[in-house]
């Protein structure tokens, strides 16, 4: 039995025979353990729900576009359609498609909708609608008629607020007017079909889908697009899919006629609201271990004093000073890790147990509640990942080697002389 | 590390000075003593007369504010701190009035500790420990922890862990104090025999005559001073 192996028993016997005061820091530091593992895949789960509700009513996880393209969303900047081509093909390598759960075809311009009433501003996109339904989730929301249909040519779904707005009902007609690919402004006479409400009051007042073959002749780009959006098994795979389709297209992007984006560059608005979301829970996190650290402090502190004596005769033995503080640090090491798996495990059944399949916050906003552009499903899935866990166990580590330090440091400079004086 | 032959003990016009409430106190004033070992000698003095500090500067527990002492060779006032840890572990054995087992290691886990401490293997410290527990009649409580046993027997593991490495000097500081006159005789018994059959040097510091009786050299302490020291008997054969 080597000397650590000592130190560790020693420790342990040490926490046993103080089984109150261990109890109770590992009380503060299983309860920490398990509202981390708790709130981390529930956090994680509301982002993982924003992206994917975000992406799928977006440009994806992953945007295939013309340079230049997110800033002007002018129709010049479009991809061209051996750029088109191209990018259909990488999404068929094999290391690729395997997560591509879909990608859809899109050409978006901004123009003008006008009926007899009136105009207003609108986000006219050609879509593909047997590949769009099965990206975006705007058919699920249609309220009056239906989505597009393959064989849909002069047909337009648009939002209940744009519908409200220009006095518009299913088989009524509106003119669609925008700059074509040539620069001229260009019209095109539509019949509305299906009326949808998302919630999001930008879109339902702006967005009007039309069929792409219908929006490639009548701007005059044929089969040209303005994004190729891809849809990814999973957020956290994008940027491993992205830099494959980059490498897949390097001649394209060398050539200026392609580029690959990520959500987060793509809907910059999402990646803040998800950062800023993140930080305050790691700010909860922060204060509720700062919290649970300072108790672990006190008690090991206390255990330092009331075992002035003790110490003292380990360094009488032949312990030196650094070694004192090696068996205090283990102690605290010991407690923290060994309570802080505890509670992960109990935070992470508990999640798992109970809300693997949802957890219902609809006491606490409504199903159509949206947040940055964004509509809050209130049932939150968590999202379980085995880096959160890791994450987890390094923090709570971090926290028994931090709350050990300074106790630690009074045992190394406990008066050995001194000490052994005590209770005299 | 041991140098059997040098002095145990030597000290050469040792000072401490504590400073108290802004006065100065004097608790050991230039001492000078050579301990040869295998020595069994009791210092003696009334309270504050400077034993324990003396005992504690020997031991390398504290530092002098002046002078030299040297342990085995070694002159402590010119090693760190973890050298002292090491000289300590390998070379003195303490003993203390309030006997200061580990309350969570058994008797026998107590006794072993600088054995433990100094790598020797399982085997090896069950054999020295367990025969030094059937000579001191500990037998059989080896597995009991300190609060299951008495006083003496408590006091008698203290006795086995100061003396199970081997060092060349035990320093014992009033380690009858707490126990009755039987179990004081059979631990004086005991660290007699030992010392004659180990040839451990033995330091105490004492109030109690029946220590000062037993030892072969007397040593008194008058304010931090050495007032008397006077060999009763002739050193025992090495």
């Amino acid at each position: 039995m080597n000397r650590a192996i000592v130190m560790a028993r020693l420790a342990l016997r040490n926490l046993r025979r103080q089984a109150r005061r261990s109890v109770l820091t590992a009380a503060a530091m299983i309860v920490g353990g398990a509202l981390l593992m708790i709130s981390l895949p529930l956090g994680d789960g509301t982002h993982e729900d924003w992206i994917d509700s975000a992406v799928r009513m977006g440009s994806g996880h992953i945007a295939i576009q013309a340079p230049g393209y997110q800033a002007t969303r002018k129709i010049e900047d479009r991809l061209s359609h051996s750029a088109r081509r191209a990018a259909e093909a990488a999404l068929e390598t094999p290391s690729i498609r395997e997560h591509v759960v879909t990608a859809k075809p899109q050409l978006a311009v901004g123009g003008l909708a006008s009926s007899p009433t009136g105009a207003r501003p609108a986000q006219i996109v050609g879509v593909a609608p047997v590949a769009e339904a099965a990206f975006s989730i705007l058919d699920e929301k249609v309220v009056d008629g239906r989505y597009l249909e393959p064989e849909d040519r002069l047909a337009a779904y648009i939002g209940t607020g744009l519908a409200e707005g220009l006095e518009l009902r299913l088989g009524s007609r509106l003119v669609l007017t925008a700059q074509d690919a040539d620069g001229e402004i260009a019209g095109q006479l539509v019949r509305v079909v299906g009326i949808f409400r998302t919630g999001i009051p930008e879109i339902d007042q702006s967005l009007i889908h039309i069929p792409l073959s219908t929006a490639g002749s009548w701007l005059g780009s044929r089969e040209d697009v303005t994004t190729i959006a891809v849809l990814i098994s999973s957020s956290r795979r994008v940027p491993r899919i992205r830099r494959a389709l980059q490498r897949e297209l390097a001649g394209e992007i060398e050539a200026g006629s392609v580029t690959v984006m990520g959500w987060r560059e793509a809907m910059p608005e999402l990646d803040a609201a998800v950062k800023i979301d993140d930080f305050g829970n790691y700010m909860f996190q922060g204060i509720l271990f700062g919290i649970i650290a300072m108790g672990i402090i006190n008690t090991v502190l206390m255990s330092v004093m009331y075992r002035k004596r003790e110490f003292g005769l380990l360094q009488a033995l032949g312990l030196t000073p650094r070694q004192t503080g090696g068996l205090v640090m283990i102690e605290g090491l010991i407690l923290t890790t060994l309570s802080g798996i505890i509670g992960i495990s109990i935070g992470l059944f508990i999640t798992w147990f109970f809300w693997r399949d949802g957890l219902d916050f609809s006491f606490a906003w409504e199903e159509d509640w949206t947040f940055s552009g964004v509509v809050m499903d209130p049932i939150v899935i968590p999202y379980f990942r085995v880096a959160r866990v890791i994450q987890g166990l390094v923090f709570i580590f971090m926290i028994g080697v931090l709350a050990s330090l300074y106790p630690a440091f009074r045992a190394t400079r406990i008066d050995v002389a001194e000490s052994m004086k005590f209770e005299r | 590390m041991k140098n059997k032959n040098t002095a145990a003990v030597r000290t050469d016009d040792v000072w401490k000075i504590f400073e108290q409430e802004a006065e100065e106190v004097q608790a050991v004033r230039g001492v000078t003593l050579t301990i040869e070992p295998g020595e069994f000698i009791a210092m003696a003095g009334p309270s504050g007369s400077g034993k324990t500090t003396l005992l504690n500067l020997i031991g390398g527990l504290t530092r002098a504010t002046r002078g030299r002492v040297q342990v085995a060779g070694h002159e402590l006032t010119k090693m760190s701190n973890r050298e002292l840890a090491r000289l300590r572990l390998e070379s003195v054995g303490f003993i203390f009035q309030a006997y200061n087992l580990l309350p969570v290691l058994t008797a026998l886990e107590n006794a072993e500790f600088p054995l433990l401490l100094q790598g020797v293997n399982g085997g090896e410290r069950r054999r020295r420990v367990m025969e030094l527990f059937e000579r001191t009649g500990l037998a059989g409580l080896e597995d009991r922890r300190p609060g299951k046993l008495s006083g003496g027997q408590q006091q008698r593991v203290a006795v086995i862990r100061a003396v199970v490495a081997e060092p060349a000097l035990v320093l014992a500081d009033e380690p009858t104090a707490n126990l009755d006159s039987v179990a004081s005789d059979r631990l004086l018994d005991m660290m007699e025999e030992l010392n004659r059959d180990l040839g451990t040097t033995f330091l105490f510091a004492t109030h109690d005559p029946r220590v000062m009786e037993r030892a072969r050299r007397l040593i008194r302490l008058v304010d931090g001073a050495v007032a008397f020291d006077e060999r009763h008997q002739p050193e025992p054969e090495r």
